[in-house]
């Protein structure tokens, strides 16, 4: 009688294969966390004077000039941090940079930016995305607009007057943002744009010239 | 392309396991079923020897 008798309907048999998938789901999913962990721990100041690469860089980042390059092997877009450069007229401390930095982020959540913006992938596509947005060519024309000197002069100026400084129909609120709220999170995009998000999202900032040169707007 | 070529940052096993749609699968099967065969011969044997 038991020659006979299939594996299939064996319950002993799908409980076990039940809990190896389980279990070894389980461990490989702890081991990729640790994986990403590693992936995506902040780089520290020393990397940056070292010229070591990584996906999150420090928040001193700010004080480089941040570019980017067409990649032939990955097949898209990835930082290339540059020269130093100041911001707002100086070079910011590991510890300052990490404050301003820090008054940022904690702006973008007050404010709600992912309410219209998207960043790093999160939150609405309703105005742009603004995971690159310090690399935007169009501050160009801001910095005319304002007045102002530099980037992040006119980005600062544009946070805390956007509606009267609008360059498309759908404007943004003037959200009551400081200057120093304002400096945090002009600080914010800028590191944010020195994430190396596997080419995330594509072909942002350029011309289809431009990419296919494999340079870049940038000076 | 079936098979892609490794671009990641930071080059790791895990890196390559998540490369592309087919490294993953060829890991995932390999990993549950090899054992599911040998957890089905072990059953067949135990139930036709009662």
């Amino acid at each position: 009688m038991s020659q006979n008798q299939s594996v299939w309907t064996s319950i002993r048999f799908w409980r076990q294969s039940a809990a190896w998938v389980t279990g070894f789901a389980v461990i490989l999913l702890i081991l990729l966390t640790f994986d990403t962990i590693g992936q995506i721990t902040m780089g520290t100041d020393a990397d940056l004077k070292n010229g070591i690469t990584k996906r999150v860089p420090a928040p001193t980042v700010i004080n480089y000039h941040i570019d980017y390059k067409y990649d032939q092997k990955r097949g898209h877009e990835v930082p290339v941090i540059g020269k130093k450069e100041p911001f707002f007229g100086k070079e910011w401390s590991p510890k300052e940079a990490k404050e301003l930095l820090h008054l940022g982020k904690l702006t973008s959540q007050a404010k709600n930016c992912m309410n219209c913006h998207t960043l790093l992938g999160n939150g609405a596509y309703y105005a742009p995305d603004l995971t690159k947005a310090w690399i935007d060519p169009k501050w160009k024309d801001m910095i005319a607009m304002t007045g102002s000197k530099t980037k992040e002069e006119a980005m600062v100026k544009f946070l805390m007057d956007p509606s009267n400084n609008a360059t498309h129909g759908r404007r943004m609120p003037n959200l009551k943002i400081t200057k120093d709220e304002a400096m945090g999170l002009v600080a914010f995009l800028k590191h944010m744009s020195s994430i190396d998000t596997n080419g995330f999202p594509r072909g942002f900032s350029k011309g289809v010239e431009e990419f296919k040169a494999g340079g870049t707007y940038a000076h | 392309m079936l098979f892609e070529k490794f671009t990641d940052v930071v080059p790791s096993f895990w890196g390559w396991l998540n490369q592309g749609p087919l490294t993953l699968t060829i890991f995932l099967h390999t990993i549950i079923i090899l054992p599911m065969i040998w957890l089905y011969f072990k059953e067949k044997k135990r139930l036709n020897g009662k």
